[in-house]
């Protein structure tokens, strides 16, 4: 245990080290101007939702592209450079190595969420929004999700280059968000032969919709605790499952 | 595996190793049944030219490359047996010092990843950064060292568990004439403490300064494991002699008793083959109206065996000395 957390302490200082959280500088300008720019075309109670709509809509986006941006050169560059090399050759497991490296980036990404949630917590009080614990439980999902995005990553990451890594990861990003739009659009017009192909597609790829929970908080909508506690769930057993096969690949890779 | 009913620190047998082309899936054999070992409290170093295999050789022994064939056994465990890099130090060719930590966070990772005791860590980082002069920059993120400073540190965290095997793969690299000093004596301390080095390394006159024996690889093959004092009775019998102010021409008298005559300005140096033919060579130089400057027992350097056994030539002094191979360390597929 101790391993992983100091290699997921080296992973987070350098990524905090690296200003991945000035990010939060652009979040919070972004923020800024999409409220000054939407509000006058909004009156009352919908000024809030806006500030509430676009600040969870922005957590979402900034993350999964931070999460791309530092996943993708995440084990390649460790053994591009060598530093793998000082790592391996200590009596550190290959799967400990891959662990604290999704902690790492995990954590950093939850800090940058973190402070990015006050930030918009600040603007939701300033511009009279109701500040539900929808709020945040829609940003733990977020979380979530993201977390599973950065497994997806260090997965490819373990094989392929950074590039490549990205383009697979939006890939699957893409086609995870809309896999549930397409089943339904080929069970109402597709033929067999769709039906089983996005039946295939739904279940294997992260069904990544089911992590939106951000129309409840802006809109004050009900939900139950299993829209919250099963996404949850599955998040967290797809990413599990997804370090699995990195650990899978990455126990035979060899640093020549 | 046991040498003189000592288990071996480190045993390397038949190795072979493959690597495909990246365009290609034909592969190409880099190493050839690659066989030594090293004892306890031995130097042991690992000489050959560029591409010879050795840094091939060194990551096979730590579990970054597998072998096609061949096993590595450390303190006779098998590299399966991860637990056993517990006691091993690694210095990897041209080190990557995270260069977002300071020198005191990288060694406290490394420390932390070598399951060094929290209590103790601080201070093992303290002093291993303290033995390579490094102190002053504790503090300093490892961003704006200099390439000596990056040695160091790589050797710093070779060395900061106090590992009973070091594995160093060119250690010199980079250093300067004071960093070369402090990292030889500090592997000589080392092994005065009872701990295995094996290293690999270009510069020869340090692996003689340091080695028990060297062994040397060529084209993936162990042509032989030399051990020092084998080196020093390889000329065993011939003396050195400098002069001055005699032309070569004169020696054509003696010339039947001279080994090798070379020459560097005014100065002319002479390898006699026996000892007692000195005194007529040193009679004939006096004669000829030459200085003799200095009279030495000769032996041919670690270098001068190395470019020996890489160029291919078996030397006619360790066959007449009757001079064996030592057969029990070095039975590589390729040795001679």
């Amino acid at each position: 245990m101790r391993k992983i957390y100091s290699v997921a302490l080296n992973t987070f200082r350098e990524s905090a080290r690296e200003k991945l959280f000035y990010l939060v500088i652009i979040y919070a300008m972004v923020l800024l101007v999409s409220v000054f720019i939407l509000s006058p075309l909004s009156v009352g109670a919908a000024k809030g939702k806006i500030v509430t709509d676009v600040g969870l809509a922005g957590i979402s986006i900034l993350g999964i592209l931070t999460a791309i941006i530092v996943g993708s050169n995440l084990v390649h560059k460790e053994v591009d450079k060598k530093a793998v090399l000082m790592v391996l050759a200590r009596p550190v497991s290959r799967a400990e190595y891959l662990v604290g490296k999704f902690a790492g980036v995990a954590l950093s990404l939850a800090v940058l969420i973190g402070i990015m949630t006050a930030v918009l917590a600040v603007m939701m009080l300033l511009g009279g929004a109701a500040l539900t614990p929808a709020v945040f439980l829609a940003v733990g999902l977020s979380l979530v999700e993201i977390g599973l995005i950065i497994a997806v990553m260090i997965f490819f990451s373990t094989f392929t280059t950074p590039l490549l890594t990205s383009f697979f990861t939006i890939c699957i990003f893409v086609a995870g968000t809309l896999s549930g739009d397409l089943r339904l659009f080929a069970q109402k017009f597709g033929g067999k032969a769709m039906n089983y192909v996005t039946d295939v597609l739904y279940f294997i790829l992260p069904n990544l919709k089911v992590f939106n929970l951000r129309h409840e908080a802006v809109h004050g909508l009900r939900y139950s605790a299993s829209e919250i506690l099963l996404p949850a769930a599955y998040g967290v057993v797809y990413t599990c499952a997804m370090l699995y096969f990195a650990w899978l690949v990455f126990r035979r890779r060899e640093f020549s | 595996m046991q040498r003189g009913g000592t288990m071996e620190v480190l045993q390397v047998d038949g190795v072979k190793k493959s690597f495909r082309g990246d365009m290609s899936f034909a592969s190409r054999e880099v190493l050839h049944g690659v066989s030594f070992s090293a004892g306890a409290g031995e130097i042991l170093g690992f000489l050959g030219p560029n591409g010879a295999g050795k840094t091939t050789t060194i990551k096979i022994i730590l579990g970054l490359l597998r072998p096609d064939s061949g096993s590595v056994q450390i303190f006779g465990k098998p590299l399966a047996d991860r637990s056993v890099m517990k006691r091993v130090g690694y210095l990897p060719e041209n080190p990557y010092i995270y260069p977002h930590l300071t020198l005191s966070e990288f060694l406290r990772f490394c420390a932390d990843l070598s399951d060094v005791p929290a209590n103790v860590a601080a201070s093992r980082v303290r002093e291993v950064s303290s033995l390579l002069g490094l102190e002053e920059h504790a503090n300093r993120r490892t961003k704006g060292f200099s390439k000596g400073m990056l040695q160091r540190a790589g050797l710093a965290q070779a060395i900061l568990d106090e590992p009973d095997l070091l594995i160093l793969d060119e250690p010199f690299s980079g250093l300067d004439p004071i960093g070369r000093k402090t990292v030889k004596d500090i592997l000589l301390d080392l092994k005065g403490r009872g701990k295995t080095i094996f290293f690999s390394s270009h510069i020869l006159p340090d692996m003689e300064a340091l080695c028990d024996r060297a062994c040397i690889i060529k084209d993936g093959a162990v042509i032989r494991t030399v051990g020092l004092a084998e080196v020093f009775r390889i000329g065993e019998g011939m003396v050195e002699i400098t002069a001055r102010g005699c032309p070569v021409s004169e020696l054509d008298p003696v010339s039947g008793y001279m080994d090798s005559v070379a020459v560097n300005g005014e100065e002319i140096f002479l390898v006699v083959r026996k000892r007692e033919l000195v005194r007529t060579v040193v009679q004939h130089l006096y004669n000829s109206g030459a200085e003799v400057l200095n009279v030495s027992n000769h032996h041919p350097s670690l270098e001068e065996v190395f470019m020996s056994e890489i160029n291919g030539k078996i030397t006619e002094e360790r066959e007449s000395a009757g001079i064996q191979h030592y057969a029990g360390h070095a039975t590589g597929g390729g040795e001679r």
